[in-house]
């Protein structure tokens, strides 16, 4: 288990709401399994306010990853859409909470942003 | 795009082939059986005898089915064939074709039967290349009762199952049947084609990818009632019946269900190379078919929302609050050598997102909606004002962060050479058009509706209505081209003009940021020589420097952007020079068999006789499709007023009488009725 993910999650729990979040509603289980070991997290999402712990429950979505791949995803570096497509990321269940909690990933860390002309003469 | 090709679809899956049911993909000729933007079969060639076969006739029955006719040996100067061939194929979760020989000699025939399959899993971005060197492995398995044919790179895999009834032999290269046939005796077989995009563990992830019933039956049965639920068009005016009709079957095979709405559908913008979401052709192909298809509406409106841009991507052109441009599926995107994983490299859909979300909730009263998409319309209008105005001057901007594969051009005109001064040079960055700052506006004067019907927050909609005031005043200071008398395409950073006349003056008109006293000019123009060729609008003025009739936004005149201006006409108050333009598309879409195409060529009318198809021109597509429901629309003047629909209509004496029957809406369903009084040879002329 990366420094990344786990701090990613914790950040999470300590948060505990999200307003971009609160259309989504369900169960998110992260299962990050590298040779015969499996990690788990368990995020639960009820209108925007946020739980997470470490159990294997049953949820409404399943998404699984090398630890590896979600430790770069935690910091942006890697993409979540990307990498489902590529096949380096499954999900199962409802899709929508995926794209739901995708939304609150980090970005690109040296991400530049729109380039303001009108900032740059300010400085 | 070559005319010999047959396309039918399901949602994204689709099938070009040859007259003859063959694919033999080129890069000239880019035919296959493509999903989720990946080509699963480039060869699928049928011989008897060794013998490719000549088609005598094809039907596309509906857009997912069709069937060839067809009789062995290559066409000669006559067909005396003892034999028939018939193919019958669907698309719906797979693609599926039967295949029927009759033998119509008086003595018996030994056939060898041959498919020859092939796939070389094209990334759609890759058609229409040479593809040489995949990063991937291609494998091909034969197993005894079916044939994989696959592409693996890492962990990305498609795969593409054949297996078909009657016992064939599989090899490498397709399956063979060799039969004998008695005289009089028939033969049939069935072929399924199955397509996945295998994850590991096997599981497709493609959950609820696909949107209806997948079955023939249950697509029938869909069609069926898409158009039993959209308003009846009964009129005299022959084209107009026709074209409504083939747009409403158009607009149903355009719809898509993205995977994480299952069953739920929005426009894609078309076919074959754009089956997929696209947030400016989603949205005002939603706009323009709002009267008839009120449920795309909500659909889109609601992915959208679900996809917004939540943080910065240099690469993706990601912003919080910016509604995205593109998304994809296949190769190029899993592996970031494009970025449609979504691209967010539009100026035009954010805007446009709120200006939908008004006018939807004026025809529904779904006020729930409103109250639902409020965080994200509010990002939206935020994006506006903190990360497009990319001068500091009030305006949008682009100018693009993806310097390797981002667009150029981030509005409707997004080819390289669309935005020119006068004098045909090409702006620096950033750069801002015209049309772009209609929406604004328009997005900020229907947000402050919104704001106080719905939100409760009227110090807000007071915000929003000052700053609609404020950049209504200086759009018309900045923009207005004095000696020309219209409003420049486009503006550099220095405040400098590309003072071109172009169809976008006319979407000014739409969104209202045009003073009362320009308007009269704007109409003038619009349906004056320069740009109006008898047809339509063109993209750009005849006698520009850049005016090319079939120059792709140089010229040409693409029915979507005719829709627009003519409603934008007759919210004005010039009626007749919309139905002028109504009139004229109308009258052209007799030369598309009532689909009109995505573009046609600039040329005066008196000239061609005949409105000459841009050669590339993508069909059918969403925002074509649409188009003659919003000159419908505005012929008709049906408006949404109050709760119930105002009706006022003026048209064109050659239309005659015309009846549009049930149109849903928060009034329930109500019928409207015009008849064509208005001559309108004086202005054509």
């Amino acid at each position: 288990m990366g420094e990344a993910t786990t701090r990613f999650f914790d950040e999470l729990d300590r948060r505990g709401y999200e307003p971009r979040l609160e259309k989504a509603a369900g169960t998110v289980r992260f299962d990050f399994r590298e040779d015969a070991h499996t990690d788990h997290w368990l995020v639960v999402v009820d209108h925007g306010t946020l739980k997470v712990s470490r159990v294997d429950h049953e949820a409404d979505t399943v998404i699984s990853t090398s630890p590896e791949l979600f430790d770069e995803i935690a910091v942006g570096r890697e993409h979540v859409i990307a990498a489902l497509l590529r096949g380096d990321l499954t999900v199962t269940g409802n899709a929508l909470l995926v794209l739901q909690i995708e939304r609150i990933l980090p970005g690109t860390p040296h991400a530049r942003g729109p380039r303001r002309d009108f900032v740059k003469e300010a400085c | 795009m070559g005319e010999n090709l047959v396309r039918i679809l399901d949602g994204n899956t689709f099938v070009v082939s040859e007259k003859t049911g063959d694919i033999e993909a080129t890069p000239i000729e880019p035919a296959g059986l493509f999903s989720i933007d990946t080509r699963f079969l480039s060869k699928w060639v049928l011989t008897v005898n060794g013998e490719r076969l000549t088609p005598l006739s094809y039907d596309d029955l509906q857009y997912y089915e069709a069937r060839f006719f067809l009789v062995p040996g290559m066409a000669t100067h006559y067909v005396d064939a003892k034999l028939s061939i018939i193919r019958e194929r669907a698309v719906g979760s797979s693609f599926r074709e039967r295949l029927t020989i009759l033998n119509h000699d008086e003595v018996p025939v030994d056939l060898e039967v041959r498919m020859d399959a092939g796939s070389d899993f094209a990334d759609l971005f890759e058609v229409k290349d040479e593809i040489l060197n995949k990063k991937g492995e291609i494998y091909t398995e034969v197993e005894s009762d079916r044939l994989r044919l696959g592409y693996r790179r890492g962990n990305f895999c498609r795969e593409t199952t054949i297996a078909a009834t009657g016992g064939p032999r599989y090899d490498r290269n397709g399956f063979a049947y060799s039969i004998r046939l008695e005289p009089n005796e028939q033969w049939q077989v069935d072929v399924d084609v199955h397509t996945a995009a295998v994850g590991p563990g096997g599981r497709d992830l493609r959950i609820g990818l696909q949107a209806h019933g997948h079955e023939r039956l249950a697509l029938q049965h869909d069609l069926e009632e898409w158009i039993a639920a959209a308003p009846k068009v009964n009129c005299e005016c022959e084209p107009l019946a026709r074209t409504y009709k083939r747009s409403l079957v158009d607009l149903a095979a355009l719809r898509f269900s993205p995977v994480s709405l299952a069953g739920q559908t929005l426009p894609a913008a078309g076919l074959p190379w754009f089956m997929t979401m696209f947030g400016r052709d989603s949205i005002l192909t939603c706009l323009q078919t709002l009267p008839f298809t009120p449920s795309l509406s909500r659909t889109t409106l609601r992915i959208l929302a679900a996809l917004q841009g939540a943080r910065f991507d240099d690469f993706r052109e990601e912003d919080p609050g910016r509604i995205l441009h593109e998304m994809r599926y296949g190769e190029s995107a899993a592996f970031e050598e494009q970025p449609h994983s979504p691209y967010y490299g539009s100026v035009d859909a954010t805007p446009l997102f709120v200006v939908l979300l008004d006018e939807y909730e004026r025809w529904s009263g779904d006020s729930a909606l409103v109250m639902e998409l409020e965080r994200e319309t509010r990002a939206a209008l935020k994006w506006i004002d903190d990360y497009a105005d990319l001068v500091g001057n009030g305006y949008i901007w682009y100018e693009r962060r993806n310097t390797d594969t981002g667009l150029e051009n981030q509005c409707w005109k997004d080819s390289w050479d669309s935005i020119s001064y006068s004098d045909g040079r090409l702006p620096g960055f950033p750069r801002a058009t015209c049309e772009v700052q209609g929406y604004a506006y328009d997005a900020k004067v229907r947000a402050a509706r919104l704001a106080r019907e719905f939100w409760g927050d009227p110090a807000f909609a007071d915000r929003l209505e000052r700053e609609a005031a404020e950049l209504k005043e200086r759009f018309n200071r900045d923009w207005w081209v004095a000696d020309g008398e219209f409003y420049a395409l486009g503006l550099d950073p220095e405040g400098g003009q590309m003072d071109v006349l172009s169809s976008n003056i006319g979407h000014l008109l739409w969104s209202g940021i045009v003073t009362e006293e320009r308007a009269a000019k704007l109409a003038e123009h619009l349906v004056g020589p320069r740009l109006f060729s008898g047809w339509g609008v063109r993209t750009l003025a005849e006698g520009e420097v850049r005016y090319n009739p079939i120059g792709y936004h140089n010229g040409t005149i693409w029915p979507f952007d005719n829709s627009f201006i003519a409603w934008g006409l007759r919210r004005y108050g010039y009626a007749e020079e919309a139905a002028t333009i109504a009139q004229g598309i109308i009258d052209a879409s007799v030369y598309f068999d009532g689909r009109l195409p995505e573009a046609f060529g600039g040329y005066r009318r008196e000239l061609t006789k005949f409105p000459v198809e841009y050669p590339t021109a993508c069909s059918p597509q969403a925002w074509s499709t649409g188009a003659p429901m919003l000159l419908i629309r505005t012929m008709l003047g049906i408006e949404p007023h109050e709760g119930h629909l105002a009706v006022e209509p003026v048209l064109p004496v050659g239309m005659g009488r015309i009846e549009v029957l049930d149109i849903p809406g928060r009034w329930g369903r109500v019928d409207a009725f015009a008849r064509g009084r208005l001559e309108i040879d004086r202005l054509a002329a």
